[in-house]
């Protein structure tokens, strides 16, 4: 890894994201819409159901955010004309796409906390969590979870103008499968081979355990194995993303299409 | 002269795209020619000639169908060359397209630095030196998207720069520019190439490369037409004559006649400080010239004769005045 070009690209990101006033949409509004619908929903319920959902919200905040900013970032640089200048450098595009997502990941975290603290003190759900250090922590590393997929569809987007319906598809399904808003379990039993293999069912699992009282594990184990199971699919992911990212760049210089817009 | 002595060769380059369809365009086709360290190239040729294909695989942005170019004497078609051959080029293209708009003028070089593996402590005094070079020094901390179109170019510029190249592809670089920011382009060009820096000039306007350029290649339909320097060029075309006529009125309802009169090559007219310059390219050997004065009878002719070609009469004799 060139980590000079990861930091300088986390830094890029950074300074576009604040300097477009819109951030407010994605980071603040839609937490706080997602949190009022799934309360609305959930208003009769109390207790660690109450936190099961608001946890649902903050993970489908935390993806939408990751897996549009993650994609978009390298379809940006396309309308902008910029990526033919990052091709023609000496910086593979992994790194800096791995910088990028790393920022809109950090985004998303925020994102995610927006969402509790606007249940805890807007709605005052008062729910408590089992081991709110431990929950921090599978909170981070889930999110770099879903960062490692947008970082998969983030090569689709270098290859082709179009891939933005791959993103619009993969929204939902994943969300839906990972078990953020419904339990794994109460899906088909085709779908949960699926789930498994999504690193980040591993990590909303991990964050239930350490936040929900009473929660049981979709497989029975504990939060310290979700834990390991979702750093290893993720790794995985990576190190897939990094592959393709390889090819998709051999194949730019064969076609020369990712140059035309 | 060795092959130290040359930035880059090429040796029969083609380049073909497929479509979707299936069908092939061969955009470059079979064009060779070298570059000496220290020189202006010009690129020359009319829209879909070939000129950005070239730049692109020389840049080792595209790949070539086939044949062979050497850059700083690495093979540009070798992965293994990939990344020491960009730490020693850079690219600069034509219009306001490929700068972070929200960033700073500072901060996008900043950012290109850190891609291009420069040291901080590098990049403090090379982003100053640049920016001064390109005269935005008082524009350094302001964002790109308040740049002027000229400003955007010249960022560009310090952009390309930011790795010292050895070799500079300037993409049509004054192309939009009004004729004083070119003019300031045009210099800041010369002083590179002073400093030794190689540069590979595409553009379409025949006096900046006849300004510019030590030598040029003139493409069309990606194939090489003429190929040397601006006087030998010009001699290349010397079974031709130009007769050119100045009138003060627009000529546009003769020259189609003219083109088919016998003799006639091709015809070509523009306005120049208020007047209508027409220049007729002519066989040599064929007096035209009384004819030529007939048709243009009512167009209050201010002079007419013959007159040497330039650049741009060879060019588009060259590429069949596409």
């Amino acid at each position: 890894m060139n980590f000079q070009a990861v930091r300088a690209s986390f830094r890029q990101q950074a300074t576009q994201f604040v300097s477009d006033p819109q951030w407010i949409i994605p980071s603040i509004i839609s937490p706080f819409l997602f949190t009022v619908v799934i309360l609305m929903i959930y208003q009769d319920v109390t207790g660690p159901v109450v936190l099961q959902a608001v946890l649902g919200g903050g993970v489908l905040g935390m993806w939408a955010n990751t897996l549009f900013a993650s994609s978009f970032t390298i379809s940006y640089d396309r309308v902008n004309g910029t990526l033919e200048s990052l091709l023609s450098s000496p910086t593979h595009l992994i790194d800096i796409i791995v910088g990028r997502s790393i920022w809109n990941a950090f985004i998303g975290l925020v994102n995610a906390l927006l969402v509790f603290v606007i249940a805890e003190l807007v709605f005052r759900t008062g729910v408590a969590m089992v081991n709110p250090l431990l929950f921090f922590g599978t909170l981070i590393l889930t999110l770099l979870s879903l960062a490692s997929i947008g970082l998969i569809f983030s090569a689709a987007f270098v290859f082709s103008r179009r891939s933005y319906v791959l993103t619009s598809i993969a929204e939902y399904p994943i969300y839906v499968l990972c078990g953020a808003m419904i339990p794994i379990t109460a899906l088909p039993r085709w779908s949960q081979y699926i789930s498994y293999a999504l690193a980040p069912s591993w990590g909303i699992d991990a964050m239930k355990l350490a936040s929900v009282e009473g929660y049981t594990s979709m497989t029975g184990m504990n939060v310290w194995i979700d834990m390991v199971i979702m750093i290893a699919i993720s790794i995985l992911y990576f190190m897939i993303a990094r592959s393709l990212l390889a090819t998709v760049e051999r194949n730019i210089r064969e076609t020369g299409s990712a140059i035309r817009y | 002269m060795n092959d130290d002595d040359y930035a880059i060769r090429v040796e029969n380059l083609t380049r073909t795209f497929r479509s979707t369809r299936g069908t092939e365009k061969t955009a470059v086709d079979d064009i060779s020619f070298d570059v000496k360290r220290g020189e202006i190239f010009g690129v020359l040729g009319p829209n879909g000639a070939g000129k950005t294909t070239t730049i692109k695989m020389l840049s080792t942005l595209l790949l070539p169908t086939s044949g062979k170019a050497f850059v700083l004497g690495m093979d540009v078609s070798l992965r293994k060359n990939e990344r020491n051959l960009r730490m020693r080029i850079n690219v600069v293209s034509g219009g306001e397209r490929g700068l972070y708009y929200r960033l700073t003028g500072k901060q996008n070089l900043q950012y290109f630095a850190d891609l291009y593996g420069i040291t901080k402590r590098e990049q403090t005094s090379l982003i100053d030196e640049l920016l001064d070079l390109v005269g935005l020094s008082e524009a350094a901390d302001v964002r790109v998207e308040n740049y002027s179109r000229g400003m955007k170019q010249r960022i560009h510029i310090a952009r390309a720069l930011i790795n010292r190249p050895e070799v500079l592809y300037l993409d049509e670089p004054t192309i939009g520019l009004d004729p004083e920011i070119s003019r300031g382009i045009r210099a800041l060009v010369r002083r590179l190439a002073d400093n030794g820096t190689t540069i590979i000039l595409t553009t379409h306007y025949m006096f900046e490369a006849e300004e510019l350029c030590d030598r040029m290649v003139i493409l069309s339909k990606g194939r090489i037409v003429g190929y040397g320097t601006a006087p030998e060029l010009k001699n290349s075309v010397s079974d031709a004559e130009m007769i050119r006529v100045v009138t003060g009125k627009d000529p546009y309802q003769i020259v189609s006649s003219v083109e088919h009169m016998d003799g006639v090559i091709g015809v070509r007219t523009e306005m120049v400080a208020g007047r209508y310059e027409t220049s007729i390219h002519t066989e040599k050997g064929k007096d035209v010239l009384n004819n030529v004065e007939e048709k243009f009878r009512d167009t209050d002719i201010r002079s007419i004769g013959y007159d040497e070609p330039t650049l741009e009469d060879t060019y588009l004799h060259l590429t069949g005045g596409e």
